[in-house]
Order: structure tokens, then C-alpha cells, then sequence
């Protein structure tokens, strides 16, 4: 059928093509739009516990900005990427990915990490970056592939800040001697939005949508990681690594800010450094109140403020309603709803909803809120893990997952992210489509699918994926 | 094999041969694995192959690397191994000079000119699928429209879907149709280059393009030819082009060209005299399908790992040398034979066709 959406998208790619432009077809961009991205998904009027108030708890800790040992909000590094959660957790709101400003890249100059040197991978306007070494060196600086490390490589330190106290000497990693040899890989925040959903699927929901996947004639085959104690299928992180947010969040309090928790109750040293003598005594309890330096408040009142700030950070995820769907704006124009859904149906058809279902299913009952009881999960993802090829792979293992597995990422809110991949090595959908197509990915037939497409089509994908 | 060091599997393997090899079966491996008998022996050398391929074998003593190779897959999770490097494997299709030959399942195929080989596929699944070949219109086509094939196997062992044969694998795909689909040709057999095929057609509406599935069994295996255009007339030229492909795997033939008469569950009780299960070092969660072979004695000749950790294929390779089966006699002859075993995490449910839920 021939609509004058159409039309006018066959149009709009004519005159780029004869402008010279090398795509016919054109990523809309980030939506500007408010869609209300970053509410609760609790309905206050039905909430029978009582859980809008931890959700808005979580919501002002999430923003809390983290010092060494002054209080309120105490216990940063040692060793951190950066000194709260909403600063790498910011776009389109308070939960998402990584902001179109890099807040890591002021850290040396505004006080944050003074003293320290900014790696040169991290840039003003690029992506909110860990970095990790896929191997771990030799004592003569060689790389060794025979020791897999993959731990993360925090970014900054706390020596060069007025409140280290006695932690006056900590080096960063040798970042520069990682890039010239090539060990070292990306990870960019995810968005937690809609996370308690996710969450809240039972396994068997997931295996039962895992049969349905297989019905592909595309090669498509995906597995599910599993938490290595008692075996379950484990859905946070970029590999799926983690069960629950508690588990996701507790770690990344201790991994990227330095704060050790009721999950993790030690200051975390370096990799390398945990294989040695760990951190340095002058480093350790710099607040002064021993660990773990997030705890429980048992005296404190309201309700809310007697959990520690993991538990908090949690209830704050787990209660955030998915991204809301939203028009999309090209080149100044509303995409039309047709399109839209003509996008949509060709993102099923060419096999992307292979891995990126719209929903895997519902969710089991909630003894929480009752917006998380049996709703459906238009996350865009199977929350299984993929063989994405030598051009994803980043030879980093959890858990089950190989250095080229990945979780399918869920899509929802991606028309409003900014970087895209694991790690934020795109900025055009385009480029981030193309990159599921290399040697030794399942994606690759349908990479070959839209590319067998004409560029109206393509157009029309592009516009329904910044719809989500 | 004992005395090729790890240093030298991990390094040279895989940070140079690895991505042109998905198995990683080294050259200068091959005379040593052919010349090991015993299968204690090729345990041991699958166990370091395994290790190299994992680029992660603990030794202290390799070689330090000054870069890490650029799109390299070093750490592997589980991943497909085998217990010698001369039998043939599912998964060791290739496209040379614009020729598909997959010496496993006996095929080749001279490409038609501008078709060329995309990417190669990802490891086998541990629900037994494989992609053979991913093959595309080249840069230099000047056809009406572009294409692709893509070549896939499901191994008949392990699939979870409830088909017995490659008939009824794609009837079962024809009735799990999503509904973004409309089918264009309900399934029928089929004859391309002498071999029955089944050939079952659809398309897309919206994205305009037509899907061809031309299935076949070789093996207890469902092979996939799957054409795919917007252009129904380079499907069905591709279809002619089918034709110049040569079947070489017959189960029905003797001598150097037979190959081992497959059978499913051919490891149930009956026809197992000693049996020592696999001591696993590791707690891990993943299924571990295994194809091997049994020669006329009832020894396990070959192991094809389908998707396994290292340490869990050197288990099961150390456990299986002492397997002993009842040989299989076919016309009062002992012939080898092919079956598959599935160790490790509970698998997952075969589909019941009345339980099967509506793909979303």
C-alpha cells in the first residue's frame, strides 16, 4: 500500500540522497519530548502497603551525591567511576543511562576526583563509562591471556580529594598502557526503568518463551544465564549476570561508588590488587564508622528512612514504571502513527522480535504493589543471552555468559537514549543495527533481513524504534 | 599430545587461528590426534584444545601477549569441542572459492556467481541448531533485487520441538507461523539434486519479502536452505540453482564412503554394558548435548561437543572411554553408529504441540 506516509518519507530520502547523504534512511534521533519517562509505576490510590513512599525515598537517595566521610552521605571509594547514581543514571530522567554531558569528565577538575588524570576515553560529551581489562597483565606489563580478569577498573580515586584522610597515594589504573594494548573494554549504564517488571517474571514464564523464540528460520538460538548458587535464570547487567536489584544494586554501590553495603561489606580493591594484598590500610575505612558503611537506620523515622540505601536504591527501581511510548519527530515533522506501526511490523517480520519480544510474558503476582501482579512486559527483550559475534565480544565472562554473549538488550526507552550498545559505541541506530551483523553472531540473517529492505522500509524501522 | 605445551594451544590457536577456525583445530594437532588411538589419549587431547580454545587454561608459563587481538574471541563460555580433529563436524561448513562444502553432511555447492559467503555463523546452540552458511548478493550483483541463504541444521536429538523427521519439523514451523506471515506454499515434497526435500514458502506483507524453506534430513538432522528476497523471481532461479548441489552422506552405503548410521536414544540401557558417569568439577547450570560415535567394537570412537564448558567436556571424554556398548548389526554386521547423549542441566521440555504457547 502505498500511504502518503510513505510518500513523504520517500520524499524526505530523495532529497537527502541528492544532498549526498550515504543513507537513504535516517536515524530520527533522540526524542525531546516529554513522555513521562521516570514515574512511579505505583498507583497511589491502590497501594496497600505503602510502597509510594519508598519509591520516592529511593528517588532522593538515588540523587544523593556521595563524599569520603562527611555526613549525610559518606563512605565513597576508596576507588569509584563516580559519586552517585543518578549522575551516570540520568537520561531522559532520573533512572536511564548515560546524560548527553559527561559528569565523569569534570571529575578532575571540579573536586570530585582532584588529582587524578582523566582517561582519555572519557570524554565531555561522550558516553558515562566503567572500564574493564579483559586479561590481567604480567609483571613486565605484557598482557596475559591466559588470566581472564574482566573485573571492573574503577576510573578515579580518592587521594587527591580534601576528605581522603590517610589515603594519600592511590594510584588509578594504568589506563593509557590498557589502551595500547588493547585490553580494555566499555560498559555504558543501563536504564533501569520498568525494572521491577522485569524482575518480577517467573522462570518458567521466560523458559516457556524461550521454546517460542526457537520457531525462527533465522539460526537463532539463545540461552539464559544463571546465578551460579542455586541455578535460577539471573536477567540484570549487560550479560544477565544478576538476579535480582537488590544483587544488581548492592554491587554496583560497591563497585562504582565505592561503598561498601550490607551485600558487599568490604571496600573493593582493584582486581589486581584483590590478587595481591588487596587495598592498602591507610585506604580502608576512611569514614571512621567501620563497615559496611551503608547500613540500616533502625532508629530513623519515617518507615522508609530505616533501610539502608541499597534497599532503597531497589525499591526506587523496582517501582519505576517502563518508559512510555512516544511520537517520534524527523527533521521537524511528527512521524505519523501508520508508520509507526508499519515499522513495527516489519521489526517482527525481519526477525527482530526474535530476541527483542515485545514482551516475554507476564509477570507472576506481586506481594508488593499490585501494579507489578500480571502485567505484561513490553521490554523489547527475551532476557536471554545471544552469541553476538567478534564484533560485539568483549571477552569479559559472567557467570555463564562467554566474552561474545550478551543479554538482548531491552528496547523500551530507546527512543530517547542517547549512546546505544554495551558499550555506547553508537550514536546512530543505523550503525547500532549494522553492528549485530559480524562473524559468529546470531544476529547476522537478520542484519542480512534489513538489508534486503528498501530504504522506505528501513525508514519506517527506524522511526518505530524511536517510538519505544 | 601431552607434550604440546598449553602455552602454545592457548597462544597460537587462538589468537590466530581462532576466528578462521571456529573449532580451532590446530594443523600441527592433526597427525598427533590421528596417530592417538586410545581415547585416554584424545581426552587428553581435546582436554588442552578445549582449554586453548577457551584462551583460558590456568597455565602459569604461557607466552605474554604485548596486544590483544582485535575482534578475537578469546573467553569462550560454553562452546562446541570435539574429542579428535579429523572427523568431520556439523558445524565445519565452509564457503572456498565460492563453494559451500560441509564434508560433515556431505554437501557441496558452487555458489551462483555474486553470491558470497556473509559471516560466518555463531557456535552451535545447546538446542542443537546450527548456521552453516550465511551467503548474500555480492557487491558486484546485478540482479532485480538483493537476496540471501542462509543453511541451518537442527539437530533431531535435541530439538524441543515435536518432530520426529525434517517432514515434521517444518510442519511444525508451518503451524507456529507468526502471524506477521502469510503463507505463499503449504509444505511439499519436494526432489532437488536427487534428494527429497520438503519445501514449504511465505512472506512478509509488510516488510515485502518472501521467505523459501527447503528442508532435508541427513544425519538426524533437519537441514535448512532458506531463501529469502523481495524478489520471487530470484527465489525461484535459486531454487534451479539448488540443484547443482552433490549429497555425499548416505547411511546406506558401505566402505570408505559410509557414514555412521545415526539413532536416537541409542544410549538407553539396553545397549550400554559398562557405563561410568561424569564427575563435573564445576557447578554450572548449561545442558551439555553431545553427539558420539560408536565403533563396531561398542567403544565411543568420536565425541562431538555440541556446547560445553572445557572442564565438563573433559569430564565426559574421560568418562565415556570407559563406556562400552552392545555393537549395533545391521544386515548381521556390526556397523558404527551415530547417537547423541545429553548430560548436564535438566533440559529444557520438548514442546507439546498442545501446550506450545503463541509465539508473541
Amino acid at each position: 500500500m502505498f500511504t502518503k506516509a510513505k510518500f513523504a518519507s520517500g520524499l524526505a530520502s530523495a532529497m537527502i540522497f541528492l544532498a549526498g547523504a550515504a543513507f537513504a534512511q535516517q536515524d530520527p534521533g533522540v526524542q525531546s519530548a516529554n513522555r513521562g519517562t521516570g514515574a512511579t509505576i505505583i498507583n497511589p490510590s491502590n497501594d496497600p502497603n505503602g510502597f509510594t513512599a519508598f519509591f520516592e525515598d529511593g528517588q532522593t537517595r538515588f540523587a544523593a551525591v556521595e563524599d569520603v566521610s562527611a555526613l549525610p552521605n559518606n563512605g565513597l571509594g576508596p576507588r569509584f567511576n563516580s559519586n552517585s547514581c543518578i549522575s551516570c543514571h540520568a537520561q531522559p530522567a532520573s533512572g536511564g543511562s548515560g546524560a548527553a554531558v559527561n559528569p565523569q569528565f569534570e571529575f578532575a577538575s571540579n573536586g570530585v576526583a582532584s588529582g587524578n588524570t582523566t582517561p582519555s576515553f572519557i570524554t565531555a560529551n561522550g558516553p558515562t563509562r566503567e572500564a574493564r581489562f579483559p586479561f590481567f597483565f604480567n609483571s613486565n606489563g605484557s598482557v596475559n591471556t591466559s588470566a581472564p580478569n574482566g573485573g571492573v577498573e574503577d576510573l578515579f580515586t580518592v587521594s587527591g580529594r580534601t576528605d581522603r584522610g590517610t589515603c594519600t597515594s592511590l594510584a588509578q589504573p594504568n589506563f593509557t598502557a590498557a589502551e595500547n594494548a588493547g585490553n580494555i573494554i566499555f560498559r555504558i549504564p543501563t536504564p533501569t526503568f520498568g525494572a521491577g517488571l522485569v524482575e518480577n517474571l517467573d522462570d518458567s514464564t521466560l523458559l516457556t518463551n524461550q521454546q517460542a523464540n526457537l520457531k525462527n528460520s533465522f539460526g537463532i538460538s539463545g540461552t539464559f544465564n544463571h546465578n551460579g548458587n542455586d541455578g535460577t535464570i539471573t536477567r540484570f547487567g549487560w550479560k544477565a549476570q544478576n538476579k535480582s536489584l537488590h544483587i544488581f544494586t548492592g554491587e554496583a554501590y560497591n563497585v562504582e561508588m565505592g561503598i561498601s553495603n550490607l551485600l558487599f561489606q568490604q571496600d573493593r580493591p582493584l582486581p589486581e590488587e584483590e590478587l595481591a594484598t588487596g587495598l592498602p590500610a591507610s585506604c580502608l575505612n576512611l569514614t571512621g564508622t567501620g563497615y559496611p558503611e551503608d547500613a540500616s537506620n533502625p532508629n530513623a523515622t519515617p518507615n522508609a528512612a530505616v533501610l539502608d540505601d541499597v534497599s532503597a536504591f531497589a525499591n526506587f527501581m523496582r517501582f519505576l514504571a517502563p518508559p512510555p511510548p512516544g511520537p517520534v519527530v524527523l527533521n521537524g515533522a511528527t512521524v505519523p502513527a501508520a508508520t509507526i506501526a508499519a515499522g513495527k511490523a516489519i521489526f517482527s517480520s525481519i526477525g527482530c522480535a526474535t530476541c527483542h519480544n515485545p514482551s516475554p510474558g507476564n509477570t507472576q503476582v506481586s506481594n508488593l504493589v499490585p501494579a507489578l501482579s500480571k502485567q505484561p512486559v513490553p521490554a523489547y527483550s527475551d532476557f536471554e543471552i545471544h552469541h553476538m559475534g567478534n564484533g560485539f565480544a568483549d571477552n569479559v565472562s559472567q557467570g555463564g555468559a562467554g566474552g561474545d554473549q550478551f543479554r538482548t538488550a531491552p528496547l523500551w526507552g530507546l527512543g530517547q537514549r542517547i549512546f546505544l550498545d554495551h558499550d555506547g559505541r553508537d550514536l546512530n541506530l543505523n550503525a547500532a543495527i549494522q553492528n549485530h551483523g559480524s562473524p559468529g553472531s546470531e544476529a547476522s540473517a537478520v542484519i542480512t533481513n534489513y538489508d534486503n529492505l528498501n530504504s522506505t522500509q528501513k525508514q519506517e524501522l527506524l522511526d518505530f524504534l524511536r517510538s519505544l | 599430545m601431552s607434550d604440546v605445551p598449553a602455552a602454545a594451544t592457548g597462544l597460537k590457536l587462538v589468537d590466530f587461528l581462532g576466528e578462521a577456525n571456529m573449532h580451532c583445530r590446530l594443523i600441527y594437532l592433526l597427525a598427533a590426534c590421528a596417530l592417538a588411538a586410545p581415547l585416554t589419549v584424545r581426552a587428553q587431547a581435546a582436554g588442552q584444545q578445549n582449554s586453548a580454545k577457551n584462551g583460558v587454561n590456568g597455565s602459569s608459563d604461557t607466552q605474554p601477549m604485548t596486544k590483544v587481538p582485535k575482534g578475537v574471541i578469546l573467553v569462550k563460555g560454553a562452546w562446541s569441542s570435539a574429542s579428535d580433529s579429523v572427523t568431520p563436524l556439523p558445524e565445519d561448513g565452509n564457503v572456498t572459492n565460492n563453494v559451500f562444502d560441509d564434508r560433515y553432511f556431505g554437501i557441496t555447492w558452487a555458489l551462483p556467481p555474486d553470491w558470497t559467503e556473509k559471516y560466518k555463523g555463531p557456535p552451535p546452540s545447546d538446542s542443537g541448531r546450527y548456521v552453516l552458511a550465511e551467503i548474500a548478493t555480492a557487491e558486484t550483483f546485478k540482479g532485480p533485487a538483493r537476496g540471501s541463504i542462509l543453511i541451518t541444521a537442527d539437530d533431531m536429538f535435541f530439538t524441543p520441538f515435536p518432530a520426529a523427521n525434517s517432514a515434521e519439523f517444518i510442519d511444525y514451523t508451518k503451524d507456529n507461523l507468526q502471524a506477521d506471515y502469510k503463507i505463499e506454499r503449504s509444505p511439499k515434497q519436494i526432489s532437488i539434486a536427487g534428494r527429497p526435500f520438503t519445501y514449504f514458502a511465505y512472506w512478509s506483507p509488510s516488510a515485502e519479502l518472501h521467505w523459501y524453506i527447503l528442508a532435508t534430513q541427513i544425519r538426524c538432522h533437519t537441514v535448512e536452505v532458506v531463501l529469502s528476497s523481495s524478489n520471487t523471481k530470484l527465489l525461484d532461479a535459486l531454487m534451479q540453482e539448488l540443484n547443482r548441489i552433490t549429497f555425499s552422506a548416505n547411511e546406506s552405503l558401505t566402505g570408505e564412503e559410509a557414514v555412521p548410521v545415526c539413532i536416537k536414544d541409542y544410549s538407553r540401557d539396553e545397549n550400554v554394558i559398562a557405563r561410568v558417569d561424569p564427575v563435573f568439577s564445576e557447578r554450572r547450570f548449561n545442558a551439555i548435548p553431545i553427539r558420539i560415535i560408536i565403533d563396531k567394537a561398542g567403544k565411543v570412537k568420536h565425541i562431538h561437543f555440541l556446547s560445553a564448558f572445557p572442564e565438563q567436556a573433559k569430564a565426559i571424554t574421560d568418562a565415556l572411554g570407559q563406556w562400552r556398548f552392545r555393537p549395533y548389526l545391521r544386515n548381521g554386521e556390526p556397523v558404527e553408529v551415530e547417537t547423541g547423549i545429553l548430560f548436564g542441566y535438566t533440559p529444557r521440555p520438548t514442546i507439546s504441540v498442545a501446550q506450545d504457547p503463541e509465539h508473541k
